[in-house]
């Protein structure tokens, strides 16, 4: 007797193949539309998740992009001190750019700012100190830049928005802590559903599973039709989930837009076709995977 | 062929099945299983096809430890020894042709091959003008024939049977063992389970009889009872 499994493909029996999990996909429709259902309706939230992930952590980042810096002099600050920190910032490379505004442009921009409130014209001489405005390109490091300039000799103050950004980046890790766990959630659910739907059609064949093993067909023979039904599953699930999607975003994003101009809500950094094709191997992931395992109970030996 | 050594079958639920059972069947042997029912017929023949695991003993088959096999080392065995049931076992929604192709596509067979190895099996077992019928539009016998022509189609060295002619009346049960007979003439070692006197009876081939899962009696050209032949009866 020779051990292993060879199979050398060919027409006759790749036809016979697709007959059978084309058999087994049209023999009963209500189960079939269930697990596909099921896997869209998945993908649809998941899709939609993903979306207002994206979109939030968007504004985020153009919220903490924003924040900037402000380093302010002693009034009797020396120019050679203001040039020592014009060379710290330049050679700091967490530093995106910087202005110096000198005391006399700070004026300007504050009567522009407070036109007809404050009567600047009154002061007899110019309160205000030279300043720098700072921007960092990593709004993580905003914090750490700032208290390392309040070092610097001659400044006097640093003011930034500090307990914004604080606010704003531990937005950003719950948001991602949360999201993990909500896809993972999302992913298990589905997975059970799926897997007891094809439990279910398995169940139904259990007498020509045990007939397939018994004329001698392995554990991987009996499997692949069945997991070519799940992959096919997750495929038309996720497939129907983008449409959906499509549909909703082509109807509802411009008015969503519009009703909360505030959130600059701005869908053309997010990225479409990438998210689209990684909804699709999930899909075909879940579909494939739950089946599976679905499977490998009935497949004793 | 077969080689079973002092083996013990206990099922889960502690039901002992076989108790050290020894057995030799040579190579084109015909061999009649007897006993009532549930002295250890079935069990015997599932360990042979690894269908169950003795709890101790040894169990040879074609030179194969059978008790050892494990996964793809199983649907190997299961391709060189063929198996058919009282309850036929076919799939209901292939046809007679597609069923016993069936049995080929698992061994992963070329097309070419099945579609000259079926219609011949079919020929062998009478029913190559029924190939395109579904078993439900068949008789038991044909239906038998069926699993027979799926068990053998992959010419096996054994082929084991199970009650084969259990639901079947007398003309097909002697129409069945006829094709069995035929099949043992061309080399094939053929184990059958049964309680059908008459055909044990007729037949004279070896006869192992159990008896709460132990050999009882084992002779060459016997008869279902013990020295006893059809129409005597054992009184006692």
């Amino acid at each position: 007797m020779k051990s292993g499994v060879f199979i050398i493909l060919d027409w006759g029996k790749v036809k016979f193949f697709l007959g059978e999990v084309g058999r087994n996909f049209t023999r009963n429709a209500g189960m079939q539309a269930t697990a596909i259902g099921t896997v869209a309706v998945t993908v649809v939230l998941l899709g939609l998740f993903l979306f207002v992930r994206l979109t939030l952590a968007g504004v985020g980042d153009r919220l903490l992009k924003q924040i900037e810096i402000s380093v302010y002099f002693h009034t009797n600050a020396t120019p050679a001190q203001e040039n020592h920190l014009r060379a710290v910032l330049r050679a700091d490379q967490r530093v995106a750019s910087f202005t110096f505004v000198p005391k006399a442009e700070g004026l300007k921009q504050l009567r522009r700012q407070t036109q007809g409130s404050i009567d600047v014209s009154m002061l007899t001489q110019n309160p205000l100190p030279d300043k720098f405005r700072v921007r960092v390109s990593d709004p993580s490091q905003v914090s750490a830049v700032a208290e390392e300039l309040r070092a610097e000799p001659g400044v006097a103050n640093v003011i930034y928005g500090k307990t914004i950004v604080g606010r704003l980046l531990q937005l950003g890790v719950v948001l991602r802590r949360v999201s993990i766990a909500l896809i993972v959630a999302l992913l298990f659910v589905a997975a059970i559903i799926i897997s007891n739907t094809i439990r279910l059609t398995v169940f139904a064949r259990r007498r020509e599973i045990a007939i397939m093993q018994l004329v001698g067909a392995t554990a991987t023979y009996v499997r692949m039709p069945f997991v070519c039904e799940g992959l096919l599953h997750g495929l038309l699930g996720s497939l129907v989930a983008l449409v959906i999607l499509g549909i909703g975003k082509a109807a509802l994003w411009a008015k969503l837009a519009l009703a909360l101009p505030w959130l600059e809500l701005n869908a053309t950094h997010v990225a479409m076709l990438p998210i689209a094709l990684q909804l699709l191997l999930v899909g075909i992931a879940i579909g494939g995977l739950s089946s599976w395992f679905s499977i490998g109970r009935y497949l004793r030996t | 062929m077969i080689s079973i050594r002092n083996v013990s079958l206990t099922y889960p639920n502690g039901v002992r099945a076989l108790d050290n059972v020894t057995l030799e069947i040579a190579k084109g042997d015909f061999l009649f299983l007897v006993g009532s029912s549930g002295t250890g017929k079935s069990s015997l023949l599932r360990l042979l096809y690894h269908d169950a695991i003795p709890s101790h003993g040894e169990i040879v088959v074609d030179g194969i430890r059978v008790d050892k096999l494990r996964g793809a080392r199983v649907a190997s065995l299961r391709r060189h020894l063929g198996v058919i049931f009282q309850d036929f076992k076919l799939l209901n929604d292939k046809t007679v042709w597609e069923n016993v192709a069936f049995a080929m596509h698992v061994t992963g067979a070329h097309t070419r091959e099945i579609e000259r190895q079926v219609p011949r099996t079919l020929d062998l077992v009478g029913l190559a003008h029924k190939s395109r019928m579904f078993p439900s539009e068949l008789s038991g016998g044909e239906q038998q024939r069926t699993a027979i022509a799926r068990a053998i189609v992959n010419n096996p060295k054994l082929l084991l049977c199970d009650e084969p002619t259990g639901n079947l009346d007398p003309e097909n049960t002697t129409e069945i063992m006829d094709l069995l007979l035929r099949i043992n003439t061309k080399g094939t070692t053929v184990v059958v389970a049964t309680h059908n006197q008459s055909v044990v009876d007729r037949m004279r081939k070896r006869v192992v009889r159990l008896e709460d899962g132990r050999i009882f009696t084992d002779e060459e050209r016997g008869f279902y009872y013990l020295g006893l032949g059809q129409g005597q009866v054992l009184s006692g």
